[in-house]
């Protein structure tokens, strides 16, 4: 079990919807209109009058086997145009309740 | 949810909320009157009152001033005026605009009840009259008969006033100058002395001949008959036949001492139209009628009826309101389309897709429509102002659409779905949006809050900018996303675009363009001083040429009609005057081909007291009412035609005084009144001939005229008591006598038809037309001796007192001019410094008025409105950017609009006018807003971390085009309204040229200063501020 913690902008959404239902991510975590800026590059997204973009953030929790395809399809998402801005990391899962 | 989430989410539901608007919108519009301007009731009430047999100076004594202090203290009152005449005191009300006028006269009544115990007893009672924009005639027919002259009244009445009587909305229609059928008995008087009879006698026999009586009721036998005698004449015919009585054993007839006479009345006025006998019908509305709705179905009435008529009668207008307004009306809405057109274009230019610019372009319809909605709900009607409104707010209405689908556009560039582009794009701008709307909402709204006759007239124009801005930007931030998130794809590159395509043609000039601003910025970021200083000088020139300005209240409009009043030598008789007028109308005929139909009136009408309020009328008066061919027409203007028609008038030796007046639907005037105040009437009319002769020497006044009528000459019959009662008689039987011979006696009625007609007994003109066949009249006394007139007294010519008019509760007398070639203002500055030199005693006071006193408040109304849009705009912006200093970086741009105007307006030759003023003040929420544009993204990129200038530049580049195109769609949307010719065109193109010269000059300063000025604020603001954040974080450096 890993847990997968996928920042976008907002105009990502639907993709990233229906990316998790392409490979029946059934339960996830959001958080809608979240702040945040890359490490490297980009515009910042603080949804302010400067930085008007706002990001969402999401936390899922795959089977191991699902997670390289996942990771390879937000790549594919950042290539349609990398200034719009998505990344996914991914952590170990301990336990669960 | 948002309203954009929503709005992308649900587009149906957005749809059928739009086409329920739509639909609503043009329901409204079906059932909106259309009228000249938005409704306004003149806030006036009259008190008249009558005191038979007193002179000018007792009515003004007993009468004028008793009322006028008693109604001094009335509520909302702005003005009391007066005017005390023989027999007849008028004083007028005049309360502020928007006064309930219901109220205004019961408060009236209720003062006038506390002064009635003042009045005289012989006074009658005062009576309220209101006063009302319906009274003036809103349309004048010419009717002209050859054989059916004679009868034309009785067939007028019955064929055509009393059917179109019943068309809704007509308050009244009268015939003007109709003959009227009488039968005169004109007595030769030496043969009445002969046979030792009077007119009084015969009068008593005529009346006691013409006589249908019941005797009562005959039984016989089984059946019981009427009984009654029928001595009424069947034909005037038999007049001439009855007998008088016997005179030395002769029957003497009717016929043997009078000439019988069944015709029309020997006239004291007379009609000619186009030269033929005719008469005027002139029609009245209703108040609170709708003009053009009556005129039109009267018309349609009219040419049903006109079939009933002989064919020799014919029936044309002389004037139909109805008809400036519609040309008007149509000729703006053309306007409105060419501005629709043209911002269609703009758009596309700009945009260079098909798909977007529709997007756009449909909040145009949609926020206009709903100006309709308002319009139907607040009870108004489509007109100029609510028309040219709307053509303003074409322009600014597509730039919120613009704004967010610009945004939407780059995230579907960027690659996002044009569903998730609607909604987040939108998110993004959206409070930008309405902030800027608020900026201009802040300078239209303080329009809906103007008092006055201004008020009264922007009123709505502030409500429809506001109400269509308001609508439009709720337009664009969801009607907008949800099309773009339907309509807009993205855009597959093809690798080649055509030769001709968008992005080889324009798109180039535009990038081209782009480079060169951002050099010319860059240049003068480098050349702060330079480019102050040359803008100071263009503000300070702009200064100094605004005195070669001209002003003016309302533009003056040709309206294809105007009257011609033509005072001959007070006491001329009429005879003389129809020969003058004959001689005039040969003159207009022969020169002047423009002209399409003369009505001429020459002489007093004394059944005619009804139209005597509004012209005045006399033996001695001619009146024209003159309309010219249409604008499109002729060459000439009315001005240049009326100036030489004066020219014409002043060449007739016989004319004293002549005024050629155009006829204006508008309200307002275009006189410069000079008011003289002062008890001594000599003086004052002294000094009022003083004045206007040195006005009449200013080249550019016409029509100079005192308002104080000339003394007429008057006889006077002065009898002697003595002789009186030596012979026997008192001056109540005298004075009956001569009225008897001279005005004539109503014996009896003669009756056809069901029609009754007065039998007159006078003497035969000759007997009665000069002052030694008058003293030789002889009268009757009780014994029955003949006594001769000049026995009894003599006759002598006075000169009657003039008509005595007060203003506040003092004596004026007012000299009025009008303008030619020149404006209201210069002719009022001439005037000024004439009356200066006009040597004045010191209680006389003088004081400028009319037209030009409208003005200056008209002009004070709108300085308070620029200062509070002023203020308004500060506090939006202020709040809007947290900054007191940003604001009036933006404010920088506001002077240079203003000497856009002024430029404009010279060029142009066009004068300022209320109307063109108003176009100025609108020009602040216009230009502030490309300005905040231009700041706002400054700052964006300051904040981004960008250094000044660069941030600047970066910017200016950026917002080029957003601004050119906001500037651009209002200036083609103005343009139309600027250019247009025609119809009623002279009121609202000042405004069209105002707006053009002040955002054409505002657009290209916006973009150099605005940056420069930023610049020299933010140098030192933004140091300090990075200072202070690094000292207070100063222990996280060590």
């Amino acid at each position: 079990m890993k847990s997968i913690f996928i920042v976008y902008n907002q105009a990502h959404t639907e993709k990233v919807a229906y990316m998790l239902d392409h490979f029946g991510v059934r339960g996830y975590t959001q958080w809608n209109g979240v702040a945040g800026r890359g490490s490297e590059s980009g515009n910042p997204h603080l949804g302010t009058h400067t930085w008007p973009e706002q990001n969402q953030a999401l936390l899922a929790v795959v089977n191991d086997d699902k997670v390289d395809e996942i990771l390879e399809t937000v790549k594919k998402i950042d290539e349609i145009n990398t200034e719009v801005g998505i990344r996914a990391f991914v952590w170990n899962i301990e336990q669960v309740v | 949810m948002s309203i954009y989430g929503n709005a992308v989410k649900k587009p149906i539901t957005t749809t059928m909320v739009f086409i329920a608007v739509i639909i609503f919108g043009l329901y409204s519009l079906t059932r909106l009157p259309v009228d000249l301007y938005p409704e306004i009731e003149f806030p006036a009430v009259t008190v008249f009152t009558t005191y038979p047999g007193a002179s000018a100076s007792d009515i003004e004594i007993n009468i004028t001033e008793p009322i006028e202090d008693a109604l001094n203290t009335i509520d909302d009152l702005k003005e009391v005026r007066s005017v005390s005449r023989d027999n007849l005191s008028i004083v007028t009300l005049e309360f502020e605009y928007e006064t309930d006028l219901t109220e205004a006269t019961n408060n009236v009544r209720d003062g006038l009840s506390l002064v009635s115990d003042a009045l005289p007893d012989e006074a009658e009672d005062p009576t309220i009259f209101k006063f009302n924009s319906s009274m003036f005639p809103i349309m004048m027919f010419a009717v002209t008969a050859d054989e059916s002259y004679e009868g034309i009244e009785k067939m007028l009445e019955e064929k055509i006033v009393n059917p179109l009587n019943r068309i809704n909305g007509i308050a009244s229609i009268s015939v003007i100058g109709a003959p009227i059928r009488e039968v005169a008995v004109e007595f030769d008087p030496r043969r009445l002395e002969a046979y030792n009879l009077t007119i009084e006698q015969i009068g008593a026999i005529l009346a006691s001949e013409n006589v249908n009586m019941p005797l009562g009721n005959i039984e016989m036998g089984e059946l019981d008959y009427p009984f009654r005698v029928e001595g009424e004449f069947s034909g005037s015919e038999h007049l001439s036949n009855v007998v008088l009585g016997n005179f030395n054993g002769q029957v003497i007839y009717l016929n043997d001492v009078a000439t019988i006479r069944d015709s029309i009345r020997e006239m004291s006025m007379d009609e000619k139209i186009n030269g033929k006998d005719g008469v005027r019908i002139m029609v009245m509305k209703q108040s609170g009628a709708n003009t053009v709705t009556v005129a039109r179905d009267l018309n349609e009435r009219m040419a049903e009826l006109k079939g009933n008529l002989p064919h020799d009668v014919e029936i044309q207008t002389i004037f139909d309101s109805s008809e400036f307004i519609k040309g008007s009306i149509s000729n703006l809405s053309q306007t409105l389309l060419f501005a629709l057109i043209f911002v269609v274009l703009v758009v596309l230019f700009f945009l260079g897709r098909w798909r977007a610019t529709f997007i756009v372009v449909l909040t145009i319809p949609i926020s206009l429509i709903v100006a309709f909605i308002y319009l139907s709900i607040t009870g108004n009607s489509i007109n100029i102002i609510s028309l040219s409104a709307l053509s303003i707010a074409i322009g600014m209405v597509v730039d919120d659409a613009i704004v967010v689908l610009e945004n939407i556009t780059k995230h579907i560039e960027r690659g996002s779905s044009p569903r998730e582009a609607a909604i987040y794009a939108t998110n993004e701008v959206w409070l930008a949006v309405v902030v800027t709307t608020l900026t201009v909402v802040a300078v239209f709204f303080p329009m809906t809050m103007i008092s006055g006759m201004t008020g009264i007239m922007f009123r709505q124009l502030g409500w429809i900018v506001t109400i269509t801005v308001t609508s439009s930007t709720l337009a664009a931030i969801s009607l907008t996303p949800m099309l773009s998130s339907k309509m807009l794809r993205l855009r597959t590159r093809t690798k080649e675009p055509g030769r001709w395509s968008y992005d080889r043609t324009i798109k180039v000039m535009l990038d081209k363009f782009d480079a060169w601003y951002e050099r010319t910025l860059a240049w003068s970021l480098y050349h702060k001083k330079v480019i102050l200083f040359a803008a100071l000088g263009i503000f300070l020139l702009s200064g100094v040429m605004s005195k070669q300005l001209a002003t003016e209240f309302m533009p003056q409009s040709d309206e294809s009609r105007f009257s011609v009043s033509v005072e001959l030598q007070s006491g001329t008789r009429v005879d003389k005057s129809i020969e003058i007028a004959r001689k005039i109308d040969s003159v207009l005929n022969t020169k002047y081909p423009e002209i399409k139909i003369i009505a001429t009136s020459a002489g007093a009408d004394d059944q005619g007291g009804f139209m005597s309020m509004f012209q005045s009328t006399g033996s001695n008066i001619i009146n024209y009412n003159i309309r010219l061919l249409d604008v499109e027409d002729r060459e000439r203007d009315i001005w240049s035609i009326a100036e030489d028609i004066r020219q014409d008038l002043s060449k007739i030796p016989e004319i004293t005084i002549y005024n050629v007046r155009m006829g204006n639907s508008g309200m307002a005037g275009n006189n410069v009144d000079v008011e003289i105040y002062g008890y001594d009437l000599q003086t004052t009319t002294r000094i009022a001939r003083q004045v206007a002769d040195s006005i009449r020497s200013i080249e550019d006044a016409r029509e100079v005229s005192v308002s104080r009528e000339d003394e007429k000459p008057e006889l006077r019959m002065e009898l002697d008591r003595e002789k009186l009662a030596m012979n026997g008689l008192n001056t109540a039987t005298v004075s009956q006598a001569l009225y008897n011979r001279v005005e004539g006696m109503i014996a009896t009625k003669y009756r056809e038809k069901g029609e009754e007609y007065d039998v007159v007994l006078r003497f035969k003109e000759e007997f009665r037309n000069s002052i030694s066949d008058i003293e030789n009249i002889v009268v009757q006394n009780r014994l029955g001796n003949n006594v001769k007139i000049k026995e009894l007294g003599v006759i002598k010519e006075y000169y009657s007192p003039p008509n005595i008019e007060r203003k506040r509760r003092e004596r004026v007398v007012t000299v009025s001019a009008t303008p030619y070639e020149t404006s209201l203002g210069e002719l009022a500055e001439s005037i000024k410094t004439k009356v200066a030199n006009v040597d004045m005693p010191r209680e006389v006071m003088v004081e400028i008025g009319g037209a030009y006193e409208d003005q200056q408040e008209g002009f004070m109304d709108i300085a308070m409105l620029l200062v509070l849009s002023l203020l308004l705009v500060y506090i939006v912006m202020a709040s809007q950017f947290e900054s007191l200093k940003m604001p009036l970086i933006i404010m920088f741009s506001i002077p240079f609009a203003f000497s856009g105007v002024i430029f404009a307006l010279l060029i142009t030759n066009t004068t300022l006018s209320v109307i063109a003023a108003l176009g100025a003040v609108m020009l602040v929420g216009i230009v502030v807003k490309n300005a905040i544009v231009l700041v706002d993204y400054i700052n964006l990129m300051r904040e981004r971390g960008y250094e000044l200038d660069e941030a600047i530049t970066l910017s200016g580049k950026s917002r080029l085009r957003p601004v050119l195109m906001t500037a651009m769609t209002t200036i083609l949307g103005m343009l139309p309204l600027a250019l247009s010719t025609g119809e009623g065109s002279e009121i609202w193109s000042p405004m069209g040229i105002s707006v053009i010269g002040g955002l054409v000059a505002s657009t290209l300063i916006t973009m150099v200063i605005v940056p420069v000025v930023y610049k020299l604020f933010a140098i030192r603001g933004e140091r300090n501020k990075d200072q202070k954040i690094r000292a207070k974080y100063a222990f996280l450096n060590k």
